[in-house]
């Protein structure tokens, strides 16, 4: 089953009014895993899975491991009425890997330690694909209409 | 019956993705992407200040582009040198070369 858009999985929108997540720079820390075309996710969706994910390539400083990479968080901020947050892009180097999607957790959820607890699902439009090269992340401006991740 | 609400949303565009085959990120890419996150000016924003906003991208890719160079041309020396000192000097020439 192929990815289907960009989606907020169910138990994240509860976590939040639980206040289980904190994405302030030096927070929670949050994690991006990559899969091919036949992973499985819906909004239903709750946990990492390693089904599907991407297999470890690359080379140091930055290559893909199983579980994914670690992303950097910007604190969030606000402007206007609209509240958003914003991750540093992310690159691993020196891979060979095709990747449809992602799926953005939470690996200290509720100041948890080894948490896998989903955010959101993103939709890549696609197999993207390096080969001895570079696969980076860019995440949208980080504004009131376009950030990755906004309360209105 | 009073209720508040507020809606929380992820991009519908979602994440972009850029990748290379056989190299890495060149600098000026790099320095292209750098400035796309730095300015952004809106489509609907007038023309003067727009124009402003492209031009002022323009100089500052211009300036991130010579110090990206200059970082991988020190780092290179780094890597020179020290490759050259652990007694491989013929690995050392060749990676001064790139």
């Amino acid at each position: 089953m192929a990815f289907t858009g960009n989606f907020m999985c169910t138990s994240f929108k509860k976590e939040l009014l639980e206040g289980g997540h904190d994405f302030t720079n030096g927070g929670d820390v949050f994690k991006i895993a990559l899969y091919d075309n036949n992973a499985s996710f819906t909004a239903a969706t709750t946990d990492y899975t390693a089904s599907n994910e991407v297999a470890a390539t690359g080379s140091a400083p930055t290559p893909y491991v199983a579980g994914g990479g670690t992303l950097t968080n910007v604190s969030p901020t606000t402007s206007g009425t609209t509240a958003f947050l914003d991750f540093n892009d992310i690159t691993f180097t020196g891979v060979t890997l095709t990747a449809a999607g992602a799926l953005l957790y939470n690996t200290t959820e509720g100041a948890g330690t080894g948490t896998t607890n989903s955010v959101i699902i993103l939709d890549f439009s696609g197999n993207k694909t390096a080969t001895s090269g570079d696969f980076q992340i860019v995440f949208p401006t980080p504004d009131a209409s376009d950030a990755i991740i906004r309360i209105v | 019956m009073l209720s508040v609400s507020a809606g929380v949303s992820v991009n519908p565009a979602g994440v972009g993705v850029r990748t290379t085959s056989g190299r890495g990120f060149t600098p000026e890419e790099l320095a292209k992407q750098c400035v796309e996150k730095i300015i952004a000016v809106s489509d609907t924003a007038p023309p003067a200040i727009r124009d402003q906003a492209v031009t002022f991208g323009d100089r500052i890719e211009s300036v991130i582009l010579q110090y990206m160079q200059q970082v991988v041309r020190s780092d290179r020396t780094t890597v020179y040198n020290a490759i050259n000192e652990a007694g491989h000097p013929e690995l050392a020439e060749l990676i001064r070369r790139l």
